[in-house]
């Protein structure tokens, strides 16, 4: 589960919990405010049926943030690291909404031949949320794309501070099960935290965990 | 998918309609609790009193910028916001607004408020700077 990567700065104890929490909360392959302000870090856990992940992030600027993700491949029982790139390409805000638009990408630790690309993007409110998007991975034996669709409602408006939550309705497609399943997922906003919890019989719970400092 | 856009057109078309209340709420125009009568170079004051009233306390003999901020949704960009300007030792205190789109930012009398320093501020977080007031206490 966890890797050299992690072994090599984590003391056994540390890497016990770490084990632990990322099998409770640890993916889903969309990423809410996948760049931070400028000069901030955000870090992710994620987990689904397909893979587990840890990523850091760090934002030099609003537009493009660069980090490091750990994957546990679940289904090609892999381990392996990517060194990943967001960009933000277009941003539209209005005294209600904003609106982004983001490419992505990441190359492997495995070498050059197994990288991925994509787009994702999001529209939202205080009180409604829409997100899509699409990711193709290359590897050396296989290449297959993920695409996911994302409605979300808050039941309330918080004020700053408080408790946020969304109740929101998700869409993934994965070709490497070639099955579109649809699922609801809940979302919780506190402080610094975010989490996004999922579940569907066919793929089991979608879990992502983002702390940011 | 079918049903799952037919879940979303449904359930939204109820919220819509409560988000529209809302958010006529939030520009300050339910006539409870704004300073409706307060105007600045020209312009009605668009913040709420009791917010504001709170914000000023001990206050007295500074200078309030109240600055319009677009695109911020959410608890993440306000918090972004509150970052970068804690790291200015001009400002004496701060507050954000998210229902409203404020920022309310405290600086002595004598500070000089650059309004383009705020929107490069605003920026570096991502959020747009659309309007300054600024109060003398």
């Amino acid at each position: 589960m966890i890797n050299k990567f992690f072994a090599a700065s984590i003391p056994p104890m540390g890497i016990k919990y770490l084990y632990v929490f990322l099998l409770l909360i640890g993916s889903i392959f969309s990423e809410a405010r996948p760049i931070s302000y400028s000069g901030g870090s955000t870090l992710m856990l994620k987990s689904n049926a397909m893979q587990n992940s840890a990523y850091y992030h760090y934002s030099p600027s609003y537009k493009f943030s660069i980090g490091i993700e750990q994957v546990k491949d679940k289904y090609f029982d892999a381990d392996y690291s990517y060194l990943r790139l967001t960009y933000l390409l277009n941003r539209k805000n209005t005294r209600h909404s904003q609106r982004n638009l983001y490419l992505q990408s990441g190359i492997s630790s495995d070498g050059v031949d197994h990288y991925f690309y994509g787009v994702h993007g999001d529209w939202e409110t205080r009180r409604l949320f829409s997100g899509f998007g699409y990711k193709e991975t290359q590897t050396a034996s296989l290449d297959y794309a993920e695409q996911y669709l994302q409605l979300g409602i808050a039941p309330y408006i918080g004020e700053y501070g408080d408790l946020h939550t969304w109740l929101m309705v998700k869409a993934k497609h994965d070709e490497l099960t070639n099955e579109w399943n649809t699922y609801p997922v809940i979302k919780f906003f506190k402080g610094n935290a975010l989490m996004e919890i999922g579940y569907t019989d066919a793929s089991e719970w979608d879990i992502h965990f983002m702390y940011r400092f | 998918m079918k049903n799952f856009y037919l879940l979303f057109v449904m359930i939204g078309a109820v919220y819509t309609s409560a988000q529209d209340h809302q958010m006529h709420d939030m520009e300050g125009h339910n006539h409870e609790g704004h300073l409706h009568d307060t105007m600045v170079d020209g312009k009605l004051l668009e913040v709420n009193s009791e917010r504001f009233d709170d914000f000023v306390l001990g206050l007295e003999g500074k200078q309030v910028a109240i600055v319009s901020v677009s695109g911020m949704v959410c608890d993440f960009c306000a918090r972004g916001i509150e970052k970068t300007f804690s790291k200015d030792k001009t400002v004496l205190k701060l507050d954000v607004d998210l229902s409203g789109g404020k920022v309310l930012i405290a600086f002595d009398k004598d500070k000089n408020i650059d309004f383009e320093d705020i929107k490069k501020k605003i920026l570096s977080n991502g959020q747009n700077a659309t309007d300054l007031q600024i109060i003398k206490i």
